[in-house]
């Protein structure tokens, strides 16, 4: 057991104290942008979700005012997601070159993204789209704190091209915390990995927001408990990947792969029984006790979201699963 | 115990704790304690509005200024037809008044409903939708918000009644009974199998119609009755299908979206129309408003109220046979929405009680050169 966690296991263990400083600070920044892309990616799945309920019922009209008025939204939620971009583009990289061209792609597309929010308040102030600064709906503030988050926004854009230029030979660079590239079939991969990201971001949403917003009356209590369950292990096999896997040297990823997979496949089996039994003590409870974490359930007949949280942990375990089998089976032919 | 395993156990048991509180009792037992009361009189006003759906898009800002200008109308007809004393007396607010919203829409509706119910003085009551449950707020708090509002009529105990909230408002000269106006919970949607990815929209449970007909019974099986729901029964898809057979009215413009299974069809309208209940209105449905008399029993959809997700644009150009359907029955000839309220009033004499009300809906649009209003008897 203790190969695993021992700390020459890991890519860390070649790094001088500035070094591991500066994983440390980028590791916890990337955490708070990621608690803010889950949370503004959350209110835009509402959001969206709303417009395509009046596109569906046939009324489109309805659907472009609404998503006209919730633009600040949608674009919070891009911006909070490339600022998770940008971060993570300074915490995992290949090499110094590949870094700094990450850090100024996403730097860029922030700093656009910000830019077209303010602009657009601009504009929406001044053609009466929004009555006032602080019109109100869906917070006391709306559209000021878009304005205000957007703000921020900028600054981090602003202090990603600023590091490119003037501070990056002042902060040593993090030794190569990443594998290769993926060649082979990149689209897919990319597709899979930003599947992955949007699923955790909402599913932490739901887990935080759950545990408050869920009624643990009895009568609910276990369907609650299972489906909080299957969201927390959404945000640890992320989680794990990203601060433990993703941590690890090269070679002893390959080495541990098949463990890691096999106790993840495990756990997503379990959680997903356990949601099973939940669901059968009370076949009303996704819809009486918290409606409001499942959003994109909104057509009641098909429960989407709930089948994307319970069964990517699962994906993910049997993707990892697929992986290990292959480098097993490379080293066996080396 | 070492300081980390109470860490992770504290929020656990927190849970345990918060899952297994609250007693549980049996409705049969406090069968008055989900009645209210309100003092009837002839020309009693019910104004129904339906589906506000305040949403994370929505301009609660814009959405006020429309409901100002129904209620306002309402106000304004009833005291051409009635008389200056005559007032809007009770709101039904009959579900999905919010969908993906958060606390702050809910804060909001809540303190509008307050101011206005003080400046028309009336009481309204507030009925669970299926996505009134659909917000980033906890249920429970919903429930408390309109249980602690001053003007609304709320019940929500901890029963083994199905629905978060079931409860009559009796209507009363004297200690007399005169009219039982019901508000029940149609729930929101349910899995058949706990491996079913798919879900029915809910429906009036048993134990809801046992327990109309026992709060029924308690007052007396003369009293006429009127129920408010959000969720369509299977009835009125069946009487829309023989429509031919009953006095029919409205608009019928896209399907009922009850949840069609046989198996889970409702018996509530089966009974409670062999007990006197004279009329039933729900919402749910945007593009209806069809209403039909099954036999005396008044079954209908009120008007969707306000322009938020969705609403039927009615065009007489229209080839569409229903929307012709409709057209012809309201004996309206121009373009307009398809939203606005619908108003009951009970026109039984306080002292010869014979089931009568009258039904009307408005159709209220805001436009630039001059709103859009129309009011059309049932």
């Amino acid at each position: 057991m203790n190969k695993y966690f021992n700390k020459d296991s890991f890519i860390c263990s070649s790094c001088d104290k500035k070094q591991k400083l500066q994983s440390l600070v980028i590791s916890l920044v990337l955490i708070v942008l990621f608690i803010f892309a889950s949370f503004t990616f959350f209110n835009a799945v509402y959001a969206i979700t709303d417009s395509l309920g009046a596109v569906v019922s046939g009324s489109i009209d309805v659907a472009i005012k609404e998503i006209t008025r919730s633009f600040p939204i949608v674009m919070s939620m891009f911006m909070s997601i490339w600022g998770v971009l940008l971060a993570h583009g300074l915490f995992r990289n290949v090499n110094e070159e590949r870094r700094n061209k990450s850090i100024k792609k996403n730097a860029i597309t922030l700093l656009v993204f910000a830019g077209v929010n303010l602009l657009f308040i601009i504009i929406g102030l001044a053609i009466g789209k929004f009555r006032s600064l602080v019109e109100g709906s869906p917070s006391p503030l709306y559209p000021l704190d878009s304005i205000l988050f957007s703000l921020v926004y900028v600054a981090l854009g602003i202090f990603g091209l600023v590091y490119l230029k003037k501070l990056q030979d002042k902060i040593p660079y993090v030794v190569p915390s990443r594998g290769p590239i993926v060649t082979k079939a990149r689209g897919l991969y990319c597709t899979f990995m930003s599947f992955w990201l949007l699923v955790v971001l909402f599913s932490f949403s739901c887990f935080w927001l759950g545990l408050f917003i869920y009624d643990f009356r009895h009568e609910y209590f276990f369907y609650g408990f299972a489906f909080l369950l299957v969201c927390f292990v959404n945000v640890v096999f992320l989680g794990s990947w990203e601060f433990y896997y993703n941590e690890l040297k090269e070679e002893n990823k390959k080495a541990f792969l098949l463990p890691i997979a096999i106790a993840a496949l495990i756990c997503s089996a379990i959680s997903i029984v356990l949601y099973m039994v939940g669901l059968g003590t009370n076949m009303d409870a996704p819809s009486n006790g918290g409606f409001g974490i499942l959003p994109v359930a909104f057509a009641a007949s098909v429960n989407i979201a709930t089948l994307i949280i319970v069964f990517t942990p699962l994906i993910v375990s049997v993707v990892a699963l697929i992986k290990a089998l292959v480098y097993r089976k490379k080293a066996n032919k080396e | 115990m070492k300081a980390n395993k109470l860490f992770i156990l504290l929020p656990v048991l927190s849970l345990l704790l918060t899952g297994c509180s609250g007693a549980t009792f049996d409705y049969k037992d406090h069968l008055k304690d989900y009645v209210f009361q309100m003092d009837y009189h002839q020309n009693f006003n019910i104004l129904q509005l339906t589906d506000i759906h305040w949403s994370m898009n929505s301009s609660t800002h814009e959405s006020k200024i429309y409901m100002d200008k129904v209620l306002k109308e309402t106000d304004r007809h009833i005291k051409e037809l009635q008389g200056n004393n005559a007032k809007i007396d009770l709101v039904e607010l009959t579900g999905d008044m919010f969908m993906l919203s958060n606390a702050y829409h809910v804060s909001s509706f809540v303190d509008y409903f307050e101011a206005k119910a003080s400046e028309y003085g009336f009481i309204y009551t507030a009925i669970w939708g299926n996505h009134d449950r659909h917000g980033i707020y906890n249920p429970n708090w919903l429930g408390e918000q309109f249980k602690n509002a001053p003007h609304c009529y709320y019940y929500e105990p901890e029963d083994n009644l199905y629905g978060r909230s079931n409860f009559m408002i009796n209507l009363v000269k004297g200690n007399e009974v005169k009219w039982q106006i019901a508000n029940l919970d149609s729930g929101a949607s349910f899995s058949e199998t706990s491996i079913s990815p798919f879900r029915d929209y809910d429906y009036i449970r048993k134990d809801q119609t046992d327990w109309w007909l026992k709060e029924h019974t308690l007052v007396g099986e003369s009293v006429p009755g009127i129920a408010y729901y959000h969720i369509p029964q299977d009835e009125n898809t069946t009487l829309y299908n023989n429509r031919a057979s009953y006095k029919n009215k409205f608009f019928k413009l896209e399907r009922f979206a009850d949840n069609g299974n046989e198996a889970y069809a409702s018996d509530f309208l089966d009974v409670a129309k062999e007990h006197n209940l004279k009329g039933a209105f729900m919402g749910h449905a945007h593009n209806n408003d069809w209403t039909v008399d099954w036999d005396g029993l008044v079954v209908g959809l009120g008007v969707k109220t306000g322009q938020e997700l969705y609403y039927a644009h009615i065009d007489p150009n229209s080839t569409d046979a229903a929307m012709k359907e409709g057209l012809a029955s309201v004996g309206i000839n121009e373009k307009f929405d398809l939203i606005g309220a619908a108003l009951v009033t009970i026109t039984d004499s306080e002292d010869n009680i014979l089931g009568k009300f009258d039904l009307e809906h408005l159709y209220y649009n805001e436009r630039t050169s001059g709103d859009f209003v129309r009011w059309v008897k049932w």
